[in-house]
């Protein structure tokens, strides 16, 4: 057992020497800067035509009301802006600014947006070749004929994955909130923000609503961002153990990730797509009362079904591991 | 080599700092979902700017800005004008030019197919319109022509417009104007220094002969409706009921229901040219 640590050590350094982190961290910084330029543009464009907060999403809600009356617009759509009016009314009813523009604002706005695509993106980028590399460069051969169990070579490679699922992240927030905080200010840590929107079809249950600070909500989802990007970083190792090639593994998940967010806007005709674990990957969504992809899914129903695939990934890629032949 | 060793507890550092971070986070949404707290269920009303300045005659020149808001139904919002500006947008305009002062357009909360009842409950239950209503000082608003249109529509499926019943259209208009009376009401009550337009209704369908006659009926309910806004000093209704008669082709956009942009442009016009 001694041995672990050392193993992960190892791991960590490797792909710390693979620079794939370097890479992550230069995406962020182009990114960031790019998002926060658009998002200081619809700002200050708001600013220019309304007095201030309320008249906006008083407008808001007067727009979504008026495009539920056209009959060209598909009742799926209907619903989704139903619940957006039910929780602008209700953030002004509460007299609450649903967004005030500040740098922890904005973090939080980048994860949720970034949580189905962008994270899983990254972490794969990271890990997806973790064990098909090895095979491709033939160092497999080294690490397997070494005196130590094949588990404890798997464990410690997805103990490195995990360390940098959750650096990846922690970075992500922190570039996120010192560059947009450069333009919006570092403040709105106390901001309130509402959540606990439950839906039930097309009307808000809001006998839950409450509101949390703006700090503690952004750290809400960064925990939910950490939860879905491990079941990602856990099923890429899967593949990456079961495919050889790295290539393969690598498209092979990106397909799975990126099926799901099309079926998540294609929705409702097809509901038990709700159990495919990419359409589940969105959990944040939830915090904010965004209308889940298909109805009847909620919290813990995504958590539950995530933590299932991920089980039955690690379940297959240990077994496989410690069981199948090292061929080539 | 002792610089890998650094990196690692560098890395490790923060690595394993950042996943307890992360799964503190996680655990705050597990707590959450369990806790079911009570909603404090306040209702603070914004206090809104107005200027009380109820005494004296209300006109947009002793306004220091003017600020906007339009209420109502599709004429408001200025459905069948191709460059989407409607009347409001074109009264905006008009007063930016007539007037040397900050001129704003807070809300146009007008919707599509609105009728007197919904607008009462909204003024009287929202309070985001509440808050709307009192920040502006110059309120243009449009309402009715749907619960007429519908009524008259109702009674149609069944027969002729000739053969109806007079009574029975009257007994709808008399509902109705009982509701415009309250939003009147309710409208002078939230702000009773703001300059109120309301725009008279016109009869789209001048040009079918057998719907000619019910110009009659619009024409009453502009009677009426003048009479409800009389006794107010700062509201006044601006007649449209004219421009619509001898130019249905030219006004009228392909609905055959609404103005189109010259429509429109001619009722601004006459808003523009009553407006002190």
């Amino acid at each position: 057992m001694r041995k672990l640590p050392a193993l992960v050590q190892n791991e960590v350094l490797k792909l710390w020497l693979k620079k794939r982190f370097v890479v992550i961290v230069l995406i962020l910084f182009i990114l960031i800067p790019i998002f926060t330029y658009a998002e200081h543009k619809v700002v200050s464009n708001h600013r220019e035509h309304f007095a201030d907060w309320r008249n906006q999403i008083l407008q808001q809600i007067a727009d979504l009301e008026n495009t539920l009356s056209s009959d060209r617009i598909p009742e799926e759509w209907k619903r989704s802006r139903r619940v957006a009016v039910q929780q602008l009314q209700y953030y002004l009813n509460h007299d609450i600014n649903p967004s005030e523009p500040s740098g922890v604002q904005f973090s939080r706005e980048f994860l949720s947006n970034s949580i189905t695509l962008f994270i899983p993106m990254l972490v794969l980028a990271m890990g997806s070749d973790i064990v098909s590399g090895e095979r491709t460069t033939g160092t497999i051969k080294m690490l397997l004929t070494r005196p130590v169990k094949r588990w404890k070579i798997l464990l410690s490679k997805l103990c490195a994955l995990t360390l940098y699922v959750s650096l990846t992240i922690a970075v992500t927030v922190i570039l996120c909130y010192l560059i947009s905080g450069f333009v919006f200010g570092y403040g709105g840590w106390i901001t309130p923000v509402l959540t606990g929107f439950r839906m039930e079809g097309a009307v808000i249950d809001s006998s839950s609503v409450h509101t949390v600070p703006q700090w503690r909500f952004l750290l809400m989802q960064a925990g939910l961002c950490w939860f879905s990007a491990m079941i990602v970083a856990v099923l890429g190792l899967m593949v990456s153990v079961l495919i050889r090639s790295t290539a393969a593994s690598l498209v092979t998940m990106m397909s799975a990730i990126i099926a799901g967010t099309i079926l998540s806007s294609m929705s409702s005709s097809w509901r038990s797509a709700k159990y495919l674990f990419s359409v589940n990957l969105g959990l944040t969504g939830y915090l904010e009362g965004t209308p889940p992809p298909i109805e009847g899914m909620t919290l813990p129903f995504s958590l539950i079904i995530l933590a299932m695939w991920g089980a039955a990934g690690l379940f297959v890629s240990f077994r496989v591991f410690t069981k199948g032949d090292i061929l080539n | 080599m002792k610089t890998t060793r650094w990196l690692w507890y560098w890395l490790a550092a923060c690595s394993l700092l950042s996943t307890v971070v992360l799964l503190t986070g996680l655990g705050m949404v597990l707590n959450d979902l369990k806790a079911v707290p009570a909603v404090s269920e306040t209702k603070p009303s914004p206090s809104a700017p107005s200027e009380t300045t109820s005494e004296e005659r209300v006109s947009l020149g002793n306004f220091k800005e003017i600020r906007i808001v339009a209420l109502g139904d599709s004429l408001t919002k200025g459905t069948g004008d191709a460059t989407g500006k409607g009347y409001v947008r074109q009264v905006v305009d008009g007063l930016k030019k007539e007037f040397d002062k900050p001129v704003q357009l807070l809300n146009n909360l007008a919707l599509n197919g609105m009728q007197t009842s919904q607008l009462g409950e909204r003024l009287s239950n929202d309070s985001g319109y509440q808050y709307a209503v009192k920040s502006a000082n110059l309120i243009l608003f449009s309402i009715g022509g749907n619960d007429l249109f519908l009524s008259a529509r109702a009674r149609m499926e069944k027969k002729e417009w000739a053969m109806l019943g007079m009574d029975e259209l009257e007994q709808d208009m008399e509902e109705t104007l009982g509701r415009f009376r309250s939003i009147i009401d309710q409208l002078y009550e939230l702000n009773p220094s703001a300059k109120i337009v309301y725009m008279g209704l016109y009869n789209p369908f001048y040009d079918l002969d057998n719907l000619r006659i019910a110009s009659l009926n619009m024409q009453q309910w502009n009677k009426e409706a003048y009479a409800v806004i009389h006794p107010y000093p700062n509201m006044m209704m601006v007649p449209t009921f004219d421009l619509f008669e001898g130019r249905i082709g030219e006004y009228l956009s392909s609905d055959h229901f609404h103005p189109n942009h010259e429509g429109y442009k001619r009722i601004a016009g006459r808003m523009l040219e009553a407006l002190d």
